[in-house]
């Protein structure tokens, strides 16, 4: 009994400091993907460099995708213990907006280095890429130079891609065709079809398969090609540049409305834009920094290709067409 | 009713709540402004259609060619009773229940893609592919839960056909085929649910959309399209229609037509070598053993000493142990009462009672893990922070799902067992934990064993719950197996996934070894 007592009145002592400790440092949740706060990715170093700023705890939760992420939100809805939200792209921020539960963030976007300028008053940018095929130059001495190529071209190379159902690339490239050829996108799929090897649940199989040597290009990203430069010294990899430009995705964060961290929150939402997180994104994350200075960037960066024009639907199309374009897309596949 | 029936019938309406809440908490969000159901028509679609039609006739393709060959497997295990690494290739045996699937993929495709060992070339995708990837998960396990069927048949049949001179065909007939049939249809049914809501195989080695399996329907419908009332309807045509095929398939199941009598059962295995058995042991080992090894040697040639000395990969695997020795002893215990419940009733004579208890456990296996967890979630969100249960809640989720597995491995023995001892038992007034002591325990410890092995390879091998709920500090190896894939470190992520499959092994020695007893497999 008085093991009890006493194994009682220590638990009670810790929950005492554990609480007092809390109410000292605030804590700010952040909702995510997982490869944002795995070990090789931005959010280990995020963390300490936030904390060192703000004497607050970062807390990280790591969910599968932008799409879990947006997800996770309306099921909690009011009642969510995220103040922000990180990692949902532009195909999702209408749908986000819509749920009503994110706040203004009330400031401006200096030093963009996006494409094109941004004017999203709840969402902020924070890195950006672009969907390319990457391919083996030993393997593939004449790859594509242009989509129209690559669809028309019966002898072309084979491609792994990834299925809209269930990927976000493979919504990317489904947005990328409909992007070029509007209406007759049918028409380009079907020609497309025969050269598909096969389509994958997500990025990392068909990537896995290409690096197996599966099919001649995958689709992945024009910043693919860094991860070997830089990560393996490995200079065989690039990525195909299409003359009529390259659909692209931005990644955003926003601040959560029911949150009782607004200020703190708006704390971090500034430091996203700083350099000293944005200068983490590329070599972790492999895409593009929302507002680093070019000559900042790692300078094999500088060497990719050049994806311009940068092409994107506006957020209210896709969450509008989003579902017919897929249904579109699934008849055309499978016939 | 008596006590075991009770308590099976209490097993089965928690496990009924446990399914059928989380739907009902799924369903009622339809109300809420938001998620209004956007297409109800949709079940009626050709698509859907041409989706069910693909999920049964690849998953009926895929549990034949797997559980057929595994017959023959299985007896020429049985049949060589001793010969160098018998009971390390069935360990291996167990392992493909553990292989996150893309891992499986890469695997396949090292020896059957162009660059293969193999190359079958761009045929690999479509069926060829969906049915090589499935017979490699499934044939090696069918062959673990087919072989004890054999060591059931009591050692003096074995004795009086030799005295009889029986040939190996009449052995076959008389004497094996009766002891297999009781438990094949089983088999097949566990090996029918497994290929049907396979899914991330299926899409990736089936070449494309053509290849969809109503698990795709549910997974796009819970995320991209966040329409739980759909996933639910899916959900439940996905169950009645494996109900469907679990009353035709175990209608087949058949009790041991031999007589039953107070012998020990053939406990040393049999040695009837022949050229043949041999050559089909052969051939299922380099089978099975082609994508282990090219994992093997990828993983070895990578990055593996890096990987073996990072403290958070063991902190993952310590959490990936915890959660499948959590899933296991759950699980066992919840079939347990299940099974003796059954076996009661079979006994009795009462065999279709007997068999819906078996059934309610086993087809919770095709009520999709993400529709579950997400189902949870919304009934538990209101109450408490489910951040800080998601470990329990994970491991009763992977109990349930190993459950099929526990019947499957545990039941034919238990339903020997009560035929052969409840007499002697009811005579002596042995009950209870006396029982269990001295009777249970000793003739099932092995089938236990294999059980708790099968269940803990199959949860610390399971992604789809724990990435449901996020991570706030440790991965599970799976999930950061998959992590590292989409951080391009394929290297490293061959290298955690063998760890994943050596962490497998030792579990399944351990439990083998030390609940199973000496004489393993």
């Amino acid at each position: 009994m008085q093991l009890i007592n006493r194994v009682t009145s220590v638990t009670f002592l810790c929950l005492f400091f554990a609480y007092a400790a809390q109410a000292a440092t605030p804590t700010l949740v952040i909702y995510t993907y997982d490869s944002f706060t795995s070990e090789w990715g931005p959010g280990p170093q995020v963390k300490k460099a936030f904390e060192q700023q703000c004497s607050c705890t970062l807390e990280m939760t790591g969910l599968e995708d932008g799409v879990s992420i947006l997800n996770r939100l309306k099921l909690e809805g009011k009642n969510t213990r995220a103040d922000i939200v990180l990692g949902i792209d532009t195909n999702l921020t209408a749908e986000a907006r819509a749920t009503g539960l994110f706040e203004a963030h009330g400031m401006s976007l200096e030093n963009s280095a996006l494409p094109d300028p941004w004017d999203d008053s709840m969402f902020l940018p924070y890195d950006y890429g672009y969907f390319a095929f990457v391919y083996n130059q030993e393997l593939l001495k004449n790859p594509p130079d242009s989509m129209k190529q690559l669809v028309e071209d019966p002898r072309g190379p084979t491609i792994l891609i990834q299925d809209p159902r269930t990927s976000t690339p493979g919504l990317g490239l489904l947005l990328w065709i409909k992007k070029i050829y509007g209406e007759r996108a049918p028409e380009a799929w079907a020609k497309l079809s025969d050269r598909i090897v096969t389509v994958s649940k997500g990025w990392s199989e068909a990537y896995g398969l290409f690096l197996k040597g599966e099919a001649d290009m995958v689709l992945s990203y024009t910043t693919s090609p860094a991860y070997h430069i830089i990560a393996e010294q490995d200079r065989r990899f690039a990525a195909a540049r299409f003359s009529e430009g390259h659909y692209q995705q931005i990644e955003v964060a926003g601040l959560v409305k029911s949150s009782q961290q607004k200020e703190l929150g708006r704390e971090f939402l500034a430091f996203m834009l700083s350099d000293r997180f944005q200068s983490l994104i590329p070599t972790t994350n492999w895409m593009y920094p929302a507002t680093l200075e070019a000559s900042k960037l790692p300078q094999e960066f500088n060497a990719l290709i050049d994806p311009s024009p940068a092409l994107l639907f506006d957020d209210k199309t896709v969450a509008r067409e989003r579902k017919a374009w897929v249904n579109e897309w699934l008849e055309t596949m499978v016939k | 009713m008596t006590q075991t029936e009770r308590s099976a019938y209490l097993v089965i309406a928690i496990l009924a709540v446990l399914v059928l809440a989380p739907m009902g908490g799924l369903l009622s969000l339809g109300r809420l402004p938001g998620f209004e159901p956007q297409d109800l028509q949709f079940w009626q679609s050709t698509y859907i259609r041409r989706v069910i039609f693909f999920s049964l006739w690849q998953a009926l393709l895929s549990a034949l060619l797997s559980v057929v060959p595994a017959i023959l497997v299985a007896r020429a295990f049985a049949l060589n009773g001793n010969f160098p690494f018998r009971s390390l290739l069935l360990r291996l045996f167990g392992l493909p229940l553990v292989v996150p699937s893309v891992v499986a993929v890469m695997g396949i495709v090292s020896v059957y893609g162009s660059g293969g060992w193999i190359p079958l070339g761009r045929s690999l995708y479509g069926l060829n592919g969906i049915l090589l990837a499935h017979v490699f998960f499934n044939l090696p396990l069918a062959v673990r839960l087919l072989l004890p069927l054999w060591q059931g048949i009591p050692r003096h049949h074995w004795e009086l056909a030799e005295q009889m001179g029986f040939s190996g065909w009449h052995r076959w007939r008389y004497l094996e085929w009766p002891a297999i049939r009781e438990g094949l249809p089983g088999v097949l049914l566990l090996v029918f649910m497994l290929c049907l809501t396979s899914f991330a195989v299926v899409l990736t080695l089936g070449g494309g959309p053509k290849s969809t399996t109503l698990e795709v329907a549910i997974y796009q419908s819970l995320r991209f399209d966040f329409d739980p009332v759909q996933a639910v309807v899916l959900a439940l045509l996905q169950l009645s229609l494996c109900l469907l095929v679990a009353v035709v398939i175990l209608k087949m199941q058949k009790l041991p037509e031999v007589e039953i009598s107070i012998s020990s059962p053939a406990s040393e295995s049999r040695d009837y070598r022949s050229l043949l058995n041999r050559l089909v042991i052969l051939v299922a080992g380099i089978y099975v053993g082609l994508p282990l090894a090219s994992l093997l040697i990828d993983a070895l040639s990578g990055p593996l000493a890096q990987v073996v000395t990072n403290e958070y990969i063991w902190q993952s695997a310590g959490k990936t142990l915890m959660l499948g020795l959590g899933a296991a002893v759950l699980s066992v215990t919840a079939g347990w009462f299940l099974l003796g419940a059954s076996s009661q009733l079979a006994n009795r004579g009462q065999l279709r009672r007997a068999r819906l208890v078996e059934i309610s456990g086993s087809i919770i296996y095709v009520v999709p893990p993400l529709v579950l967890g997400t189902g949870t979630f919304v009934l538990l969100s209101d109450y408490i922070d489910v951040f800080s249960w998601v470990y329990p809640i994970v491991i009763v989720i992977n109990a349930m799902m190993g459950l099929p597995f526990v019947i499957r491995s545990l039941g034919p023995a238990m339903r020997q067992n009560q035929m052969r001892y409840q007499n002697l038992c009811s005579s002596l007034a042995l009950s209870g934990w006396n029982r269990f002591i001295f009777i249970d325990w000793p003739l099932l410890r092995r089938s236990i064993g294999l059980s708790a092995a099968l269940v803990a390879a199959l949860a610390m091998g399971d992604l789809g719950v724990i990435a449901l709920f996020g991570t706030p500090n440790t991965a599970t190896l799976p999930l950061l197996i998959y992590q590292q894939l989409g951080a391009y470190l394929i290297p490293q992520a061959t290298a955690t996934a063998l760890l994943l499959l050596g962490l497998c092994l030792l579990v399944f020695w351990i439990i083998e070894r030390y609940i199973g007893g000496k004489d393993d497999a």
